[in-house]
């Protein structure tokens, strides 16, 4: 289209004033907090690790050397790989797709009955009482889980006395508590697009297959989930990326041997003071998280316009 | 304050599809004037062309001899009354009436004061304050009527503003938005689908059918004495018969039919409209214009075989089929308090004169 | 049909485990928050108190946190709301070509995981003020506000989104056509109608602002917001005065959805009176009272105030007393056990060639008799001086279960003591 006539007639819409803010607001958002940013963190992470004296100096030129961190470790050396980081990076995103797959499930009945049962004021307090918890800081959450899951927590305390257990036994330590406080996290975003996806289901097509003699396993496989695929891939990308970005509840839960990508990052940037390494991890975490979402929308034929809430 | 309107050599096209074609129209000021036609002929296109909402790919709008060209909607003299009314639903009533004089700076106290006034041209005193939710349907119709002549316009322009509202309502505010404008003396320009709207009320209507103006006549012209076919059976019910001219004399012309040779008056003597011998011809016939042949003269006799009579209060309506034909025929007969006369299945003659059959060319007809 | 009930019950089971899962974990901690044993635990419960909640109160470091995350939340709202709005409206004036492009652009900072929102930030501007030689760009309260800004503008956006699509765009058109100018038509038919959006999108923008982590750790430099606090806290000095603030906010947030259902009943009830009026059944709708005298608002208000009230005093009468009866079963307890691990011991020496099951079973009576005598033994350095009558006989009593209990952890104990007794005599 004519640049020049969109011009024209966008400022003729709006008027000189309205038109202006528009622009100037929308832009500065776009380049200026959106995009520059990103890129600026895409340069970074290519370059060395300099003290500010040396920015822009003879020093400063290109490098993979944090991406090759990364992938072989300070050995530098083909033949040994850095299984640490490699290993965190891997074990993060299974774990990510693990909780996002268990959100999944116990969220899909939840928000079933929600949608198609529950009535009126009950149905409201039902939702109500969804967000209520989520309005608790994610910190105070994953605190509530660390006294949950602790020595002398409810846990044990409950397991011993019923008799499963005779010692206490350390939650934190096996993951437990990680995982249990993740699949918590975000149990919202999980059943919110769930359930308005299910509730725009017209209700006369249960009624119609439930007429015809399906099960009940097939009713949900051949028409609920197909419809509300939208709401399950609008549910399990926020879930898996939130998860798999997920900072707060690795360093409150996880025991010695569960860290999580997130804190690699976190710790070049505190304890490493290598900020250009930091931004190349926090790169791949990205972009692999991006990746794999937008194969897995390849893969069930979903649209990204339909992720909103 | 009134003014005229005129479209000159108007073309709107949007991409390859023309909405409306080499329109040219002169609308007096102070009249009251429709555009009839189905949906989707371009008749709300047009409206748009003169409110300001878009421009014409060719051709001039002037308004009270001015060229509008360029000028935008909330500078033309003009004020419309949107489909879906278009009410602005976070103000009160009276606020919604003085919203053109509180655009343009004037006071408080005085735009109420002139709300008030409105308020009572529509006869809805003390509503002012109430938000426009609260009120039914035929009364949010009145608010936009008043919202729009608060504007003080020359031309006011309504879309098919009684489509929402059910049969009484449409048929009461027909004689009200008739009085209303007749009081103020503005110029109406009032676009319809519904031919008994635009019959009672306007002094003019133009028929439009895919983008081309039909005819331009008062009510009666149009109803009496289509210039088309699309016109013949868009308006009003029409009984048609196929034929090819087989002689023509003066305002006349004789149609050989598959009902027989009808003799029909020709609409036009000279022009393309013309019919000559051996062009193919429309014979088009009233159903109120045809009557039982109980041995008076006609000009012409049709034979017909009754097939439904069915009673609508004031009109009996008989359907008929005929020798030949295709279609069946209708007749309607005053309910003078007895039966038609003929039974169903009964062989019958119907009779009607010359002036009251109407021959045209071949042409386009209004969809079923 | 049986399998309907069975799927039904299941279903209610299924649900009732789901909120157990929900809100066990708040429940239990709020619980803590009042038991005054210095680690957060419900079992044992000590003392009912509310003395986590002056520790609370007075913690410095919390109190800058939550000033810190007011400002931001402010400077946030601020920022992220306009930002909204401006980009709501441009999405429908973008061509149609370009509109798929730019959802996606302006969307992606909420998919953008927050870790890489705040490095991103946190470099760039970093550079920026280097750069440009202005070092107030480069301030931890000033990044927070901006990384944040980023991805709550486009929640925001998504508000001001689905409220204009309720929008209908005819009125526009019909102020235009009445005379307005377009900047007329914005402050006056769309703004007022935004209104509600304007309002939902701020409580919003405040709400994910003062709840932020991710972003916040990295773009808060050496100042510090309630939830970096928080989160040092909780990993390397946990006490209950954290239950405490999580009870307060479970509160405050009970409080504001019980308000907000409070406030949807009453618009409801204004609508259906529209609706009224509209078909005439009535003339004037009736004046709509204050939400400070509705019943229900009045009747939370009281329960609240009674809630607290007694709370308080039960947090705050006796405690002191309670807490030396506690200190005093505890100190009697943990006395018993050095006892009993010590006399075991002193037993298992003197006779190294018992098994620990006949140990177990005549130790009871030796027990009983032999800690009088100890006791002068042991007295200086472990026993604190608890010899009442009746805590001889809780003696007796407690070591009965106590050595059967520790039978099997001393198990292990007992073969290395006779390892080493061993290894002694060779």
């Amino acid at each position: 289209m004519n640049p020049r006539a969109y011009f024209e007639n966008f400022f003729q819409r709006n008027g000189r004033a309205l038109g202006t803010f528009l622009l100037a607001v929308v832009s500065v958002w776009i380049l200026i907090l959106i995009l520059a940013p990103q890129l600026f963190m895409v340069d970074f992470s290519f370059r060395h690790n300099l003290p500010p004296a040396e920015i822009g100096g003879a020093k400063d030129t290109y490098t993979l050397e944090h991406y090759k961190f990364m992938v072989y470790g300070s050995a530098q050396s083909q033949g040994s790989y850095n299984t640490v980081d490699l290993g965190v990076f891997l074990r993060t995103l299974l774990a990510a797709l693990f909780v996002t797959m268990f959100d999944l499930a116990i969220c899909y009945p939840v928000a079933y009955y929600l949608a198609q049962s529950a009535s009126g004021g009950w149905g409201r307090l039902m939702v109500l009482s969804l967000i209520v918890p989520f309005w608790v800081n994610e910190i105070l959450r994953a605190f509530a889980f660390r006294i949950l899951f602790g020595t002398t927590g409810v846990m044990n305390n409950m397991l011993m006395a019923v008799g499963i257990l005779d010692q206490p036994y350390d939650f934190i330590r096996e993951d437990v508590a990680l995982y249990a406080g993740l699949g918590y996290a975000f149990i919202l975003l999980m059943i919110f697009p769930l359930y308005n996806a299910i509730e725009s289901l017209d209700k006369n097509q249960i009624e119609a297959a439930r007429d015809l003699g399906a099960s009940w396993l097939r009713i949900h496989f051949r028409i609920v989930v197909p419809y509300a695929k939208p709401g399950i891939s609008s549910g399990c990308t926020m879930v898996f990326m939130l998860t798999a970005g997920a900072l707060a509840a690795p360093q409150i839960l996880g025991g010695p041997s569960s860290l999580w990508f997130t804190q690699l990052v976190f710790q070049w940037f505190n304890q490493g003071q290598n900020w250009n390494r930091g931004s190349a991890y926090a790169l791949v975490l990205l972009i692999s998280t991006i990746v794999l979402v937008t194969i897995a929308m390849k893969i069930f034929k979903v649209r990204l316009g339909d992720i909103g809430k | 304050m009134s003014a005229n309107v005129e479209l000159q050599d108007v073309w709107i096209r949007f991409g390859d599809f023309v909405a409306a074609r080499e329109v040219n129209i002169n609308i007096q000021e102070g009249e009251f004037f429709s555009f009839l036609g189905p949906s989707g002929c371009g008749k709300t296109t047009l409206l748009r062309a003169v409110s300001g909402f878009l421009e014409p790919s060719q051709g001039n709008v002037l308004i009270g001899g001015k060229n509008m060209a360029g000028i935008g909607p909330n500078k033309r003299p003009t004020a419309l009354i949107f489909q879906n009314l278009a009410l602005f639903p976070l103000m009160a009533v009276w606020e919604n009436i003085a919203f053109s004089l509180e655009v343009r700076g004037v006071g408080k106290v005085q735009r109420r004061k002139k709300a008030e006034e409105l308020l009572e041209l529509i006869a809805l005193p003390d509503q002012g304050d109430k938000m426009c939710h609260e009120l039914s349907g035929g009364q949010r119709q009145r608010v936009a009527i008043a919202r729009a002549l608060a504007a003080e316009p020359d031309v006011l322009l309504l879309d098919e503003p009684l489509s929402a509202l059910d049969l009484k309502l449409r048929q009461h505010m027909r004689t009200e938005l008739r009085a209303i404008q007749q009081r103020v003396g503005i110029t109406f320009i009032y676009i319809t689908h519904d031919q008994g709207e635009a019959l009672t009320m306007s002094d003019h209507v133009a028929v439009m059918s895919e983008g081309i103006i039909e005819q331009v006549a008062d009510g009666n012209t149009i109803y009496d004495r289509p210039e088309t076919p699309f016109v013949a059976s868009f308006v009003g019910e029409n009984n048609l018969f196929r034929g090819r001219v087989t002689d023509v004399d003066g305002d006349y012309a004789l149609v050989d039919t598959n009902v027989g040779s009808i003799r029909g008056r020709r609409e036009a003597t000279a022009g393309e409209h013309a019919l000559k011998k051996n062009d193919m011809a429309f014979v088009f016939v009233r159903p109120e214009s045809l009557k039982f042949a109980n041995g008076e003269k006609f000009d012409n006799t049709i034979g017909a075989n009754i097939h439904t009579e069915e009673f609508e209060g004031n009109f009996w309506q008989v359907y008929m089929d005929v020798a030949g034909g295709d279609k069946r025929i209708k007749m309607s007969m005053v309910n003078d308090g007895g039966s038609p006369g003929h039974e169903p299945g009964a062989d019958v003659n119907l009779g009607f004169s010359a002036d009251l059959a109407v021959a045209l060319p071949e042409g386009s007809l209004a969809a079923e | 049909m049986r399998s309907d009930k069975f799927l039904q019950w299941l279903m209610i089971a299924f649900l009732l485990a789901f909120f157990a899962y929900l809100f066990g974990p708040l429940l239990i901690m709020s619980v803590t928050a009042f038991n005054s044993s210095q680690f957060p635990r419900v079992a044992p419960f000590d003392c009912f108190s509310v003395e986590w909640f002056n520790v609370l109160i007075q913690d410095t470091d919390l109190m800058e946190g939550l000033r810190n995350s007011l400002i931001v939340g402010f400077g946030v709202v601020v920022l992220a709301v306009p930002i909204g709005l401006a980009g709501a409206l441009m999405l429908s004036q973008v061509a149609p070509r370009l509109r798929a492009w730019y959802y996606t652009v302006v969307i992606s900072p909420i998919l953008i995981p927050g870790v890489v929102l705040g490095i991103s930030t946190l470099v760039f501007w970093r550079m920026l003020s280097r750069s440009l030689g202005a070092d107030f760009l480069y301030d931890g309260i000033f990044l927070t506000i901006v990384g944040q800004a980023t991805f709550i503008a486009a929640y925001s956006m998504l508000v001001f989104l689905s409220r204009l699509q309720r929008f209908d765009a005819v009125q526009e058109e019909a102020a235009l056509d009445l005379g307005a100018t377009h900047v007329q038509t914005f402050r006056k038919v769309l703004l007022p109608f935004l209104k509600p959006a304007i309002g939902s999108a701020a409580v919003l923008a405040f709400l994910a602002s003062f709840e932020n982590y991710n972003t916040t750790v990295f773009t808060i430099l050496s100042d510090k917001t309630l939830t970096t606090v928080l989160a040092s806290k909780v990993r390397y000095g946990i006490n209950p005065s954290i239950s405490a603030l999580a009870v307060i906010i479970v509160f405050l947030t009970l409080l504001g959805a019980v308000v907000f259902e409070i406030m949807q009943r009453r618009e409801g009830a204004r609508q259906k009176e529209s609706a009224r009026i509209a078909r005439g059944e009535i003339k004037t709708r009736s004046k709509q009272r204050n939400i400070m005298t509705e019943p229900a608002m009045i009747t939370l208000a009281v329960i609240t105030a009674l809630g607290l009230g007694s709370v308080y005093f039960a947090g705050t009468l006796g405690v002191e007393d309670c807490k030396q009866v506690a200190k005093a079963e505890k100190r009697a307890l943990s006395q018993k056990r050095v006892k009993e691990r010590q006399t075991l011991q002193m037993f298992r020496r003197a006779a190294p060639s018992k098994e620990t099951g006949a140990g177990t079973a005549t130790a009871p009576k030796v027990k009983a008799k032999g800690t009088e005598g100890y006791q002068s033994i042991f007295a200086p350095s472990t026993l604190e001086g608890m010899a009442g009558q009746e805590n001889k006989q809780e003696e007796e009593k407690v070591e009965a279960k106590g050595t059967e209990g520790y039978g099997n952890i001393f198990a292990p104990q007992n073969l290395e003591d006779q390892v080493d007794s061993d290894k002694k005599t060779e």
